[in-house]
């Protein structure tokens, strides 16, 4: 049994907050603990950003963030229409010369259990995040 | 959901104290690059920013942060966090940003 909880969000930095605010409290409330809760709560902050930094003004302003809980776990989407983009171009940022962007998706899939990307160019990107109870 | 700066610089020891509390994110991301863009445009020297009372931040934020650092080595100048949070920790270590970054870690 599973409950999905779906959130229609405008691709503007200032609402990014409160995404991560309304996820952290039903992580909360879905039992896991507090480091679980924060490695949630940065990795769907991080998939957000990326959306609203990639959102093209041509786009669509609003993207979604479905949550479905049950089964011992959550699992996290977070899907736009911003055009997509090359997800094998993807590079690992390179430790020794640390640059200010990339580090969005190398941290998402540091703090979740599985982390799957799934995007199709000139159409949008879903980004699917899941974290388990009681995994060490 | 706000980020305060505060900033001064030390001329006794000759380097910038710059305190950060609050989030840094997407949103508040831009105060923070202009504080410490800001500083170090007034006087080059080290940056030592305190995250006694930062409670989130994320690759926006470390983004900032990694190019103060990199414009900084330029002039053989270092930025430094001081006493961040266990949550903000953990992420300085994933990024192995606290190897470059956290002199005290």
């Amino acid at each position: 049994m599973t409950d999905i909880l779906k959130f229609s969000v405008p691709g503007k930095p200032e609402y990014v907050g409160t995404v991560r605010l309304a996820v952290s409290s039903l992580a909360n409330c879905a039992g896991f603990d507090v480091e679980a809760v924060e490695d949630i709560k940065v990795a769907v902050s991080e998939a957000c950003t990326n959306v609203v930094c990639h959102c093209k003004p041509e786009c669509e302003r609003f993207y979604e963030v479905a949550c479905e809980l049950g089964d011992g776990r959550i699992i996290i989407s977070v899907m736009d229409n911003a055009g997509g983009y090359d997800v094998s171009k993807y590079q690992i940022p390179a430790i020794e010369q640390p640059k200010e962007g990339g580090l969005g998706i190398f941290i998402i899939k540091a703090l979740m259990d599985e982390v799957d990307i799934f995007s199709e160019l000139g159409l949008g990107t879903s980004i699917k995040m899941v974290k388990y109870l009681n995994r060490i | 959901m706000s980020l305060q700066l505060q900033s001064s610089y030390n001329k006794d020891l000759g380097q910038w104290e710059l305190t950060a509390k609050g989030e840094v994110d997407i949103s508040t991301a831009p105060q923070l690059r202009e504080v410490l863009d800001g500083a170090y445009r007034e006087v080059k020297a080290d940056i030592f920013l305190r995250l006694d009372e930062l409670t989130y931040i994320d690759s926006t934020g470390l983004g900032v942060i990694i190019g103060a650092f990199g414009r900084m080595q330029e002039s053989k100048n270092r930025i430094t966090l001081i006493n961040p949070k266990d949550n903000i920790k953990k992420l300085l270590s994933i990024t192995n940003l606290d190897r470059i970054l956290c002199s005290e870690i």
